[in-house]
């Protein structure tokens, strides 16, 4: 088991009402699962997701991630967790725009202080792996969409995860760049990463072994 | 890390180019101000630091014995250097300076003479060279002054009597009162003088060679044309040794006043402390005080604190600049600070970043500082008239060390709060783009806008009214037409028959009156001690000038009663003259009394030594013999030929013409005329040195270190704006970019450029509003402040805070206007695309 919810709340304040953005969630992932969390807008799939990526608070419930109970856990203690096991890939890529592709990729590894060497050899190792070995010196803004969610997923993968969370990967893709993102995926999974991903597309979940699906912050 | 941070940093830079043009820009004019001020500032408080003993040497001060014995003076007589040296082992050596005065000396040089006025030149005993620590080059301090009729001269006054020849064993001829020239041998040269040092010379001859004038004289310890030093021992308690050296005066003191004025010392001193004050060396030239016998130039503690003042409040100003800047521009970095904290960065290392970012801003600024600096520094010492230099500061550890601190700590405390600021951001926010929208810290923000325009407002204000001041001092009505006197010197050197010089003088068709003085205004300081006959009154403190008749018709002072001296009487020679103040002083009256009670044939006693007794004939209207920076004082005038009374004024005596503005029309009508009277000069003695002046200018010259400063402030000042205006526009320039979206939505929505362009200015216009209110009375004060050191002064009027406020709020719509032109004009469907 490599994580596990149990009745997971959140919700929020709003003229003397509480409005539940997760209500009752009960969900579990095992080593190797490639999971997508559908729902329509507003169901909470990226809230789910930020809380199981522990950027986010949750208000109620027990959350066990690698027999730690994360509810229990310091900010910090916390921090350290994800910071270690966790790989995150955003819709909208979240590159820093100063930095190259090669640089933006070192940036996980520089805050694991790892020596220049390693740091070099596990860069060259990525971008070997995605075929972006020619676009290591441009910046963010020279590439198209699929490039920067190829350097996206790259960055998240550096670090060697063992889960990566993927809030709509493909979102701001056309479908032929989003069905290459999806095959990375695929390949990844099959590799052993276990990978949890929000997706509005049928098409992409088919891509999982196992779908979620959320309406008004309850699992249906 | 390092290397990312500055990879990021630079990147950034280069990226908003904009905000990096308007920080270091900022950073650097504030940094280059405060590092002039600083240099400033550290020149005028290391005065004589340059002498070996510089921390053990002593001017010995004491109380004005000739008029207000409140205050201190900084001449002694002759004899209190020997009561030192018998009464005083705490002192290694004490030495005294005498000031003679400026002197005419003549050199033959191969058959050429040279001849010249020498004012930096007094006598001095032969151990001052013991004392101060001045570079001989040729000649032996310990022995250079230890005979009669020698002298040292600098290299610079030697080359110019004997040009490059060797000047030890030359001698030079000094004119002495009576005509006749005595001889002085060259027997030590002095390398130069350093400009930072209180004593300012060319020639020091030897004391020695008055000893015979000095042994016949009875005043010894009131004759104060002498300034005593010491130097102590070391390890001395100087307290103890100030107490103790209070007994000196009344021990020795008491055969002179007994002598002289026939007073036991207690009537002497009516039951005043006849202090003796020891001044350290090192505070002598910063202090400016006490007054009298000053070799050399006097610094202004004011300016000192005010330049200080500035130069740290230019600096903070910048390092908001800074800050604001940061801040603002801080949603921009929310998405990387977002990512880094996903990325793994803790909190720490993020602030590490921004202030490591922030330290090489403030590097950068002060390199280009500094830079700038070395490249106007030229200017600032012709306009402040000092001599400071950076490049020996550059290799100084000291000054490295300082200015490292100074980089590290700036660009701790500029770039601390953005760093904390940003490093709070939650991620899940920043990467949503919440930030952006919410425009944090505005308040913090504005109170640093609101700070920044009150000091600048504050300082435009203060900068007006000195200048109002100076200009109001220059125009105010002295009771005399000061403009169109030309005034000639040296007449002394003729001897007792002017008159030749005289007719020549009043045949010239350029002049409408001439009369000779023996002083003239600003400068009449000497004064005497007198008393009304026949009334219990104190003894009064009054200035005096001998004049002609017709000196007063050159000035045109106005009489109020009685009449103006009459060559053709001879009676009038022992009559006096005397102003308003004079007549209130001796207690005879004002002005409307006069005609029941004239003052016109009391009489006035001499009430130091002599009792000799003068009539007054006339009352003259206050007229100002001073600088205007003082009230009128009591003034006697003494006819030019009444010889029972001192002669006062040192001897020197002058010839001051009126201009007949027909004649004289344009500078080279004024021109040809000195040359003119220069010849004149010449063909009665042509070993007398020419010189004149003019009374405007000599009045305008009281003002001198006011003007300076005032330009001096006028730039500051200056600076102190540009940097809040530079961190106006920055700040809405990055306001305007915050509310695009805001403003295209008023577009859309109906809002006219006009009305945008008012809705975002009117912002701006607020902060300044508040900053003016809060900037007028703190102007005020300071203003009333500065003002209370000047006897007339201009009216704190309301409309030069009103014109600061409307060119406060023009500058604002200059400079927050081009953005919000741009805001309000811009594309809406553009704008709201971008979403």
């Amino acid at each position: 088991m490599l994580l596990q919810l149990n009745n997971i709340s959140k919700w929020v304040q709003s003229g003397g009402q509480k409005i539940y953005l997760l209500k009752d969630i009960n969900f579990w992932v095992h080593d190797g699962d490639f999971i997508s969390i559908m729902g329509p807008s507003g169901s909470g799939k990226s809230t789910l997701l930020n809380v199981i990526g522990m950027l986010d608070d949750f208000n109620e419930g027990e959350y066990t991630f690698l027999d730690e109970s994360v509810h229990k856990l310091k900010e910090k203690h916390r921090a350290n967790l994800y910071k270690q096991y966790i790989g995150f890939v955003f819709q909208s890529y979240h590159l820093i725009d100063e930095l190259t592709v090669r640089e933006n990729l070192e940036m996980p590894l520089l805050y694991k202080k790892q020596s220049s060497s390693e740091r070099r050899a596990l860069v060259a190792d990525m971008l070997d792996r995605f075929n972006i070995v020619g676009k290591k010196d441009l910046f963010p803004s020279q590439l198209s969409g699929g490039q920067q969610q190829l350097v996206g997923i790259a960055r998240a993968l550096i670090a060697n995860p063992k889960l990566i969370l993927a809030d709509e990967p493909t979102g701001n893709l056309n479908s032929k760049q989003g069905e290459e993102i999806m095959e990375i995926f695929k390949e990844l999974n099959n590799e052993g990463v276990t990978i949890i991903q929000v997706t509005h597309s049928e098409k992409n979940a088919a891509y999982g072994s196992r779908v979620i699906n959320l309406l008004d912050g309850s699992i249906q | 890390m390092f290397k990312n941070y500055i990879k990021i940093a630079w990147r950034n830079a280069i990226r908003q180019k904009q905000f990096t043009v308007l920080n270091i820009l900022g950073l650097s004019i504030g940094i280059c101000t405060c590092f002039i001020i600083g240099l400033y500032v550290h020149n005028e408080i290391t005065y004589d630091t340059f002498h070996e003993n510089a921390d053990r040497i002593y001017r010995v001060n004491q109380p004005n014995i000739w008029g207000d014995w409140d205050e201190m003076v900084s001449s002694t007589g002759p004899n209190v250097a020997t009561a030192l040296r018998s009464d005083a082992p705490e002192f290694e050596e004490v030495t005294r300076l005498f000031s003679t005065g400026t002197q005419t000396i003549r050199a033959n040089h191969n058959g050429d003479v040279a001849l010249y006025n020498e004012e930096r030149y007094f006598a001095a005993e032969e151990n001052i060279f013991d004392v101060f620590s001045f570079n001989f080059s040729q000649g032996n301090p310990k022995t250079a002054l230890s005979e009669p009729m020698t002298m040292v001269m600098t290299t610079k006054t030697a080359k110019r009597y004997f040009r490059n020849e060797d000047p030890i064993g030359k001698t030079v001829e000094v004119k002495s009162h009576d005509g006749t020239w005595d001889t002085y041998t060259v027997s030590g040269i002095i390398a130069e003088v350093p400009y930072k040092s209180h004593l300012q010379f060319d020639m020091i001859v030897s004391l020695k060679s008055y000893s015979e004038m000095m042994d016949a004289h009875g005043w010894k310890w009131i004759w104060t044309a002498f300034t005593t030093y010491g130097l102590v021992q070391e390890g001395t308690d100087m307290q103890a040794f100030t107490d103790k050296l209070q007994k000196i005066p009344p021990k020795w003191a008491p055969p002179t006043t007994e002598k002289i004025f026939n007073q036991t010392f207690e009537e002497f001193t009516a039951g005043h402390a006849w202090i003796l004050d020891l001044q350290p060396l090192k505070e002598i030239y910063l202090s400016d005080s006490p007054a009298f016998n000053a070799f050399g130039p006097s610094g202004n503690p004011m300016f000192v604190n005010i330049f200080g003042a500035i130069g740290i409040l230019v600096l903070l100003l910048s390092s908001i600049n800074f800050m604001n800047l940061s801040t603002a521009r801080s949603s921009k970095r929310a998405k990387e600070i977002g990512v880094r904290k996903v990325l793994g960065s803790k909190r720490k290392a993020l602030i590490k970043q921004f202030v490591l970012e922030s330290t090489l801003f403030v590097l950068t600024g002060t390199i280009i500082a500094l830079l700038l600096v070395q490249s106007t520094l030229k200017i600032f010492n012709s306009i402040a008239e000092v001599e400071l230099e950076l490049i020996p500061y550059l290799i100084n550890p000291v000054f490295l060390g300082i200015v490292l601190v100074f980089v590290l700590g700036l660009g701790l405390l500029s770039g601390s709060y953005p760093a904390f600021y940003l490093s709070m951001f939650e991620p899940v926010e920043t990467l949503k783009g919440k930030i952006s929208t919410k425009f944090r810290g505005k308040g913090i923000r504005n109170g640093l806008v609101i700070f920044q325009f009150t000091i600048s407002i504050a300082l435009v204000i203060c900068t007006f009214f000195v200048q109002k001041q100076l200009s109001y001092t220059s125009s105010l009505d002295i009771g005399f037409k000061k403009d169109n006197i030309l005034q000639i010197h040296n007449i002394e050197q003729i001897g007792f028959d002017t008159e030749v010089l005289k007719k020549k003088l009043e045949e010239n068709p350029a002049f409408l009156n001439v009369g000779k003085s023996f002083g003239l205004p600003p400068n009449i300081w000497s004064g005497d001690r007198y008393k009304a006959k026949g009334s219990q009154n104190d003894v009064v403190q009054l200035r005096n000038v001998r004049t002609e008749e017709d000196y007063l018709e050159v000035l045109g002072v106005e009489f109020l009663a009685g009449r103006n001296f009459d060559s053709s009487r001879p009676n009038d020679k022992y009559k006096v003259i005397l102003n308003e103040e004079a007549v209130k002083t001796l207690g005879w009256g004002s002005q409307n009394t006069y005609t029941t009670d004239s003052p016109v044939g009391k009489i006035v006693a001499l009430a130091s030594g002599g009792e000799d007794e003068f009539e007054v004939m006339g009352v003259v209207k206050d007229f100002n013999f001073n600088s205007v920076r003082q009230e009128i004082g009591p003034l006697v005038i003494i006819h030019h030929q009444n010889d029972k009374v001192w002669d006062y004024g040192a001897g020197l005596s002058f010839y001051s013409m009126r201009l007949n503005p027909e004649v004289i029309q344009n500078t080279g009508d004024l021109e040809a005329l000195v040359a003119n009277v220069q010849d004149d000069m010449a063909q009665i003695d042509s070993s007398i040195p020419f010189e004149y002046s003019f009374m405007d200018q000599e009045f305008e010259n009281t003002f001198q270190s006011e003007k300076r400063m005032s330009i001096v402030l006028n730039i500051f000042t200056l600076m102190a704006l540009i940097i809040a205006c530079l961190g106006l526009f920055g700040l809405a320039a990055f306001t305007a970019e915050q509310r695009v979206k805001e403003l295209s939505i008023r577009k859309v929505l109906g809002a006219k450029v006009s009305e945008l362009a008012v809705l975002f200015s009117s912002e701006f216009a607020k902060l300044i509003c508040v900053s003016i209110l809060l900037a007028a009375p703190l102007a005020y004060v300071l203003v009333d402040e500065w003002l209370k050191g000047f006897a007339y002064r201009t009216p704190i009027d309301i409309w030069v805070f009103v014109l600061a406020a409307i060119s406060a709020v023009v500058i604002t719509f200059l400079t927050v206007g081009f953005q919000t032109i741009k805001a309000a004009s811009s594309n809406p469907i553009i704008n709201l695309r971008t979403e």
